[in-house]
């Protein structure tokens, strides 16, 4: 089985599944825009001293960013 | 005559404006919305033999509103007795992210709208090695589909012709999880007229802002005995609808997984860098204010010589007399005063514009948020922050994409205090007269002054942020998501009728106020309510009987002055002035600044008897308003009026005071509040005198 990590923790590169999100909290836009669970994504940039990270989702060939407090709610699993 | 209304909706950053702009070829106004306040982009097209009034939306993701902007959308396209509520909605969309287009179609449809499909920006099918069955996608859509590319007016005929087609039936693809039947049940029975999902949709928002209270407390009892949560129920649907269309597009769409936002990738990798991006945003900020501060020049010279020669004209064809003293020095002085910085807002909002449809600016939020969070603020506070650098008003209004309404508010806040193009002539005399042309350690130090004034702007804007993001609790929870769409070539057409709105809207906006402030003062000035104003020629005469006839009048002129209306207004507000080092003449351009900061030169030019047509701009003309201020001393100390301490102080209140009317109403308007309107307004004002004072009483 593979190891579960949160959004934030994956590297710059990094292909993964979300597996979950994991707080109520978080609007529906998210899903909206491709955080749900089971769409494939890569991380691609991460601002500097924790500041929003920029992830590709794969199946909606688009670029969102979203701040590190959010991404630490969302489960990855990492496919590479 | 009955017109039919086409509603284009769609994702942001499809190209919709592009294709609004093809389609009504430039035939279109900017109102708003009835009952609120979001601005509106309508146009009209003629074809088929008939009138079309096109809406262009707000770009969005979904139909359920998150900010201000979606919530336009909803609606527009719901409410039943709005009177732009579409016969037809246009939905848009472009290859690489057709998926969540037919999700937003298909909430379209669902709510009884008859709505077709247009797949924009074909030119990129290729370069992204994307093939479309389009038969089997008007099949899945049951509606007709239209390839369109907005740039070059391909396929923009036949989409209009299109106008007239009539969508039929439509078998809904999404069905309400049988977990909410009860409550959904219970919500019809206050909606009988409404479609089902409409019914739904009104359940799984929070707050429908156009459904009477009584209804909204109904649906939030049903809601609560039912333990329903909107935002789960809204992502609920989201997912069953992704599910759907994702079961469906591998039939129709085919993508070859190569590389197709590598360019996107290559450019971010060095735009987004942790530490390159930072040096080019910076860079490219100080290559917008040199460009803001040179390329202007020599086109507001020109203005000013062109305003210089019509006041001339003027003075020398109309008849002598006070209306055309009004006229000349009042109206086309104040609005020349005006135009005369249009250069500098069109270089700025071409810049933002082209960082706009570049999709750089999205670039900007990314860097930027992490700095602007400690401040309550957010990433994409950046925009209305950068453009407040010309001008409050489309600034403040540019804050509506923010989806938390804490972040908004503060954004609108403070955006005021950022230096905009209006403080700039009266921080260039006020410079001039209080700081030496000197140099240190080789900087010019009025240069130096300068940038403080702008650096102040900066600190006003973040400190009182950071202030009021203390005090203002948080209704919702903040979070940030955007897109960052991938590059593209702006599109020229777009961003010119982007800038020409934006300045167009300034001149008129600030035209009125100026001719109405021009009226009002030369009102004030000219009639007096005692005995001194009518006889000041006799009273003048019998105190200095030596003068000569043009002293005699210089000194007539004067003395009216101060016991004209005005002159009692500036005696009256003296006693308030006076700790921050000000008399009553400079009180008077006070006042006026409240109208606006920028009629300040032209009224200290009346008030110091030169008539006020003085210009800034020009060397000879500037000396002698320069001189005069210079050589005016203050009635109360003895000392020069503009000394260094009355300088700084008056150059600080400038800096802070909320001196704006059409910044107060456009805020009322985009707050929907008179007490945050009337809080900003004390709250600036306040800062400015309390700093002034201090500045004073420190330096004097």
């Amino acid at each position: 089985m593979q190891e579960e990590q949160r959004l934030h923790e994956l590297d710059i590169g990094e292909i993964a599944t979300i597996r979950e999100i994991q707080s109520a909290q978080l609007p529906a836009k998210f899903f909206e825009l491709g955080f749900f669970p089971g769409s494939k994504i890569q991380i691609k940039h991460k601002a500097p001293f924790n500041g929003p990270i920029c992830v590709s989702i794969l199946d909606n060939n688009a670029l969102v960013a979203i701040r590190r407090t959010e991404a630490q709610h969302i489960t990855t699993t990492s496919l590479s | 005559m009955e017109q039919t209304v086409i509603a284009l909706l769609g994702n942001p950053n499809v190209g919709k404006t592009s294709l609004f702009n093809r389609l009504t070829k430039l035939h279109q106004k900017v109102g708003n919305y009835p009952g609120i306040t979001v601005e509106k982009r309508e146009g009209t097209v003629q074809a088929n033999g008939k009138n079309y009034r096109l809406i262009d939306l707000p770009g969005t993701y979904t139909l359920f509103p998150s900010s201000l902007d979606e919530e336009v959308v909803f609606r527009t396209l719901t409410e039943k007795d709005n009177s732009i509520k579409p016969q037809l909605t246009v939905v848009v969309t472009e290859p690489s992210t057709i998926k969540r287009g037919i999700v937003l179609y298909q909430q379209a449809r669902d709510l009884g709208l008859p709505a077709i499909f247009v797949v924009n920006m074909m030119d990129e099918v290729q370069s992204k090695g994307i093939e479309i069955d389009f038969e089997r996608l008007e099949t899945y859509l049951q509606t007709k589909v239209y390839q369109t590319n907005a740039r070059n007016g391909k396929g923009i005929s036949r989409l209009i012709e299109a106008f007239e087609q009539q969508p039929g039936f439509y078998r809904s693809t999404f069905e309400v999880p049988s977990s909410y039947h009860a409550a959904l049940q219970e919500a019809k029975a206050l909606f009988p007229l409404a479609t089902e999902y409409l019914t739904w949709q009104f359940l799984a928002q929070e707050q429908v802002s156009y459904l009477t209270p009584e209804i909204q407390d109904q649906l939030a009892a049903i809601r609560a005995r039912h333990q329903l949560v909107p935002a789960a129920m809204q992502k609920e649907e989201t997912l069953i609808r992704h599910q759907e269309v994702e079961r469906n597009i591998p039939l129709i769409l085919k993508q070859s997984d190569s590389n197709h936002s590598n360019t996107t990738y290559r450019i971010d990798r060095l735009l987004l860098h942790p530490f390159f991006g930072y040096v080019i945003f910076f860079g490219l900020l100080f290559l917008i204010f040199q460009a803001i501060f040179s390329w202007s020049g020599p086109l507001m010279d020109w203005i000013d010589q062109i305003f210089g020669d019509l006041t001339a004209y003027l003075e020398a064809t109309l008849p002598e007399g006070p209306l055309s003293a009004l006229f000349t020095e009042g109206i086309v002085a104040g609005i020349g005063g005006i135009v005369i910085f249009l250069p500098q807002i069109v270089v700025l909002f071409l810049f933002l514009s082209l960082m706009e449809e570049s999709g750089y600016m999205s670039r900007v939020v990314f860097l930027m948020d992490r700095w602007l969070r400690p401040f309550g603020l957010n990433g994409k506070s950046v925009i209305p922050l950068m453009s407040g650098a010309a001008c409050a008003i489309p600034a403040v209004m540019s804050a509506r994409n923010i989806e938390n309404p804490k972040e908004r508010l503060l954004t609108i806040l403070v955006t005021p205090f950022m230096t905009c193009s209006a403080r700039l002539p009266i921080y260039v005399v006020l410079i001039g007269l209080v700081i030496p042309e000197q140099y240190f350690l080789g900087f010019n130090l009025q240069g130096i002054a300068l940038f403080v004034m702008y650096l102040l702007g900066i600190i006003g804007a973040l400190g009182s942020a950071w202030l009021l993001n203390k005090v203002i609790k948080s209704v919702r929870s903040t979070f940030l998501i955007f897109e960052l769409p991938t590059y593209k070539t702006p599109d020229w057409k777009n961003m010119l009728l982007t800038v020409w709105e934006k300045a167009s809207g300034f001149l008129f906006q600030a035209g009125k106020i100026i001719l109405m402030i021009s009226i009002i003062l030369w009102v004030l000035g000219s009639f007096g309510p005692t005995r001194e104003f009518y006889q000041a020629e006799e009273i003048v005469q019998q105190n200095y009987p030596e003068l000569n006839t043009e002293q005699l009048e210089n000194h007539v002129a004067s003395y009216q002055l101060e016991h004209s209306f005005l002159g009692y207004l500036g005696q009256g507000i003296e006693p308030f002035v006076r700790p921050l080092g000000y008399d009553w003449k400079m009180g008077i351009g006070l006042i006026s600044s409240f109208a606006a900061r920028e009629v300040f030169v032209g009224t200290m030019a009346v008030v110091y008897s030169m008539g006020g047509d003085v210009d800034v701009d020009d060397d000879n003309e500037k000396n002698t308003l320069l001189a005069q201020m210079r050589a005016e001393i203050n009635a109360n100390t003895g000392e020069p009026a503009y000394n260094l301490a009355s300088g700084v102080s008056l150059l600080l209140f400038y800096a802070f005071a909320m001196q704006c009317m059409a910044t107060i109403a456009i805020v009322r308007k985009e707050t929907g509040s008179w007490k945050w309107t009337a809080i900003q307004t004390l709250f600036m004002t306040g800062l400015a005198y309390v700093v002034a004072l201090l500045a004073y009483q420190i330096l004097k």
